[in-house]
């Protein structure tokens, strides 16, 4: 009940303050953050006590006050908030590649490559078929001979078997979650980052020698795409290096130097044109594994991932666009199906391939339901290339992974609950929210 | 290798060398160590690399009012009614005189200064030397408090340096924003425009309402992850307020500090998590505040005038205040200097006015206070230290003491 009043009473507050000054994105930014702060927490504590990941209530909170329903936080100030939901997207990625050990990677580096590259490929090819099967239904391949179809369809579900490094962080920090399940989801869906964009870029490199795109585009060359994944991995442990040696140097400003991490590493990656995401997260990985000052560095960034979650979720939730979601549902339902059925069987059959515990077969897949990050930059990229139908085929994925953003954290808090993996259970962090 | 690695390479070895530059002089002469991060900003900002440019200063802005109203909230949880009450009247006597005094003298100066070299009228020339004169009045506690570690002991000297920092604060806070309440433009799509009291009134409002805001959200919660969201959230959203209305986001945030200081159970967590954000928030200030320095040939009479005219308002101020109260052998004829440090209150201060729309001569202001931080933060820690150390050789820490309870009826 607190909670409602809360709400009630800051939408009436904002509504008190807007009309009173300039209605300018850039001064309403920081007033519109602040409510979308607390919104978003409030939201999360209530969906924490029906038994939902907090991160959905940040999602549903981003839904609701975003510019689709009640438009608190419009387009204007969502793009006014581009920075600083950049640097929450470092921290996450940089905290991700600290929390593998190198150790880790050895000793479960072979289970993780089996049961990704069946879960991969087995989800991809089960949307290959499914969108073949339903082609005529499908805006961008509706009339198209079965030679451009299948290229296609290709390039779609490239995108589609794409994770959410962001969630699978964001859900083991709200948890506490350790053991089997959590700490193999992690590797499966940093190893699957990699691996995914490499596929994207063959998949493309294909598709435009079979579906010519009509408009005269620059030519993104393989090697380009390449670069953006090989200079990832390059950029990203030099730049975890520098950081490595330079953490000699800071003694009391971790805090501020794990920002300056963020933001000099996603310049970088920008100057040096390689995924950001990605770069990061190795240069996580590499300041992690070092002799060195790496675990203090961890440790401040974990300091700020609450606050951090929060508002990339928040954020994140408001750019979910529920009119489209709506258009396409007949076929966002197949769609999510079929690629969760493809998780499932692919996860199982990778764990008995690679002899992972029971568990990781049963409920392992449950934490790669979740969407987010790299495939939204894949989408833009097929729009660049295709303006054509690649934004149909964007609109189309956005759908999905709206809908795989909101019950991928649902899906995989159920499986670390399942799997007795939580280091607290949702019983006691409900009855925490209701104290 | 592509030119923008080189620069950024450039740039992190440059911050590198001042930082240990700074961090060497810091332990060898008790200086007070942060200035790097103003220069690191100059090499990122426009006027330097470009890394950041001035589009990005703007997206960052949200940030900037941040770390700007962090600094505000910091000084508000200073405000603690029950140590407030105990602090005897002599010592607000002094360094109520001494803050006064240096706000005249600079506002007076500054007015003069900008009137000659510009031929404007008194009410415009006003503005930025009442700003120059708030900011003026701002002064670090950094040196006092490597003084304090150095000394250990709770001298009435070191007390009174103290209150005279804190007051100091309060006075150039409150200045800007009714400042901000007096300057604020016009044009606004309400039914009919809001007095400068009422623009006072509301942004007091606003941070009562954030205080009380964040009562409601917290509730009885004393967990740190959970009180920082919340407070981050109040902060952001108070201080996004008042800078959607064009207000102080310093002033609303100093109250909101104040209020939830002494009015929640959990003022110790609230004063922790402050506290742990006011280092990394004024560091995010300094860099930002260095990047988006443009400093401008036409305006060097006022900027180069400041500082004296600072200078003699603190050490005069203070010398007055002392010679008044009739305890000028006891503190000392220049304990006024021990308030010369600049501080980061400074920046935060000159940055709130810039933010303003329709401030006028926003660089003239902030080049006078970034250059007053550069020249004068270093020294801050040695400036304590000049004033205290003979005052304690030659006065008994008693004598003091005795004299403010002689003030006590």
């Amino acid at each position: 009940m607190r909670r409602a009043i809360i709400l009630v009473l800051m939408l009436l507050g904002m509504q008190i303050v807007l009309p009173l000054g300039d209605r300018g994105a850039d001064q309403s930014a920081l007033l519109t953050f602040g409510f979308l702060i607390l919104a978003a927490y409030t939201v999360g504590e209530v969906a924490a006590l029906v038994g939902l990941p907090q991160i959905v209530g940040y999602l549903l909170a981003g839904v609701l006050f975003g510019p689709e329903i009640l438009n608190v936080v419009n387009r204007s100030a969502i793009v006014s908030l581009a920075p600083i939901n950049k640097i929450a997207v470092g921290l996450i990625a940089f905290l991700a590649g600290a929390e593998l050990r190198w150790s880790e990677v050895r000793e479960r580096g072979i289970k993780i490559t089996k049961i990704m590259s069946t879960e991969l490929s087995l989800t991809f090819v089960a949307l290959i078929s499914l969108l073949w099967i339903l082609h005529n239904q499908v805006p961008f391949l509706a009339g198209r001979a079965t030679s451009q179809v299948v290229p296609l369809a290709m390039l779609f579900s490239a995108m589609a078997i794409v994770h959410s490094p962001a969630v699978t962080m964001a859900m083991l920090s709200e948890t506490g979650a350790q053991g089997p399940v959590a700490r193999t989801t992690l590797g499966v869906v940093l190893f699957s980052d990699v691996f995914v964009v490499l596929l994207f870029a063959l998949v493309m490199a294909l598709c435009r020698t079979l579906v010519p795109p009509s408009a005269i585009v620059e030519e993104p060359s393989f090697y380009a795409v390449a670069w953006e994944i090989i200079g990832a991995l390059v950029v990203g442990a030099l730049f975890g290096a520098l950081i490595g040696v330079s953490l000699r140097f800071v003694e009391k400003e971790i805090f501020i130097f794990s920002i300056v991490v963020a933001f000099i590493g996603n310049e970088l990656a920008r100057v040096t044109h390689v995924e950001s995401l990605l770069s990061l997260l190795v240069a996580g990985f590499v300041v992690q594994n070092m002799p060195g000052r790496g675990e203090s560095l961890r440790h401040a960034m974990e300091r700020s991932a609450a606050p951090v979650f929060v508002v990339f979720f928040a954020l994140a939730g408001s750019q979910i666009d529920l009119l489209e979601v709506l258009r396409y549902w007949t076929l966002v339902v197949p769609i999510v199906l079929v690629r969760m059925a493809g998780l499932a069987f692919g996860t199982r059959l990778g764990a008995r391939w690679a002899r992972a515990e029971p568990l990781v077969g049963k409920y392992g897949w449950l934490g790669l339901v979740s969407q987010a990050g790299v495939a939204i930059g894949l989408a833009t990229v097929v729009v660049e290339v295709y303006p054509e139908h690649g934004t149909s085929m964007r609109s189309l994925f956005l759908a999905v992974l709206a809908v795989n953003q909101i019950i991928g954290p649902v899906l995989f808090s159920r499986a670390l609950l399942n799997s007795g993996e939580m280091a607290h259970s949702a019983g006691t962090d409900m009855a925490a929210v209701r104290d | 290798m592509s030119p923008a690695i080189v620069l950024l390479a450039i740039i992190a070895l440059a911050y590198l060398a001042t930082h240990v530059a700074f961090d060497w002089l810091a332990r060898r002469f008790h200086l007070v160590s942060g200035v790097e991060y103003l220069i690191l900003g100059i090499l990122l900002g426009p006027s330097a690399s470009n890394v950041l440019s001035a589009a990005d200063l703007q997206s960052f802005s949200p940030l900037i009012t941040l770390s700007v109203a962090w600094f505000g909230a910091a000084v508000g949880t200073r405000l603690v009614i029950r140590n407030l009450v105990a602090i005897p009247a002599l010592h607000y006597r002094l360094a109520f005189g001494e803050a006064l005094v240096t706000l005249l003298i600079v506002v007076l100066a500054e007015l003069l200064a900008i009137q000659l070299l510009f031929d404007l009228p008194v009410q415009v020339a006003f503005v930025p030397a009442l700003a120059l004169g708030a900011i003026a009045v701002s002064s670090t506690t950094l040196g006092i408090d490597v003084v304090m570690k150095s000394f250990k002991r709770d001298a009435p000297i070191l007390r009174l340096i103290e209150v005279g920092a804190l007051v100091d604060a309060l006075v150039a806070i409150l200045a800007i924003g009714v400042l901000l309440c007096i300057d604020r433009p016009s044009s606004f799509s309400g039914a009919r425009s809001f007095t400068p009291t009422e623009w006072v009134a509301i942004t007091l409002g606003i941070g009562v309402v954030g205080g009380a805001l964040f009562h409601l959200f917290v509730g009885t919660e004393r967990h740190s992850d959970r009180l920082f969201v919340a407070l981050a959230g109040t902060l952001i959203l108070a201080s996004g307020a008042a800078a959607y209305l064009e207000l102080s986001p310093l002033m609303t945030a100093m109250i909101v500090g104040a209020m939830l200081i002494n009015t929640s159970q959990s003022h110790a967590e609230i004063e922790s998590v402050i506290s742990q954000g006011e280092r990394p928030f004024y560091f995010v200030m300094l860099i930002f505040a260095g990047a988006s320095w443009s400093p401008t040939a036409a305006s060097w009479l006022p900027v180069a005038l400041f500082l004296p005219a600072r200078a003699l308002g603190k050490v005069g101020g203070a010398r007055l205040s002392a010679r008044l109260a009739g305890v000028l052998p006891l503190v000392g004829r220049g304990w006024g200097w021990a308030l010369f440090g600049q501080g980061g209150l400074a920046l935060a201060l000159a940055l709130d006015y810039r933010r303003h729309h329709s401030a006028s001569f926003p660089n003239l202001v902030f080049t006078a206070a970034a250059l007053s931080v550069l020249l004068t933060d270093v020294l801050s820690a040695r400036f304590a230290r000049a004033v205290v150390a003979p005052v304690l050789d030659a006065v008994h820490p008693d004598q003091l003491a005795q004299a403010v309870e002689q003030e006590v009826p």
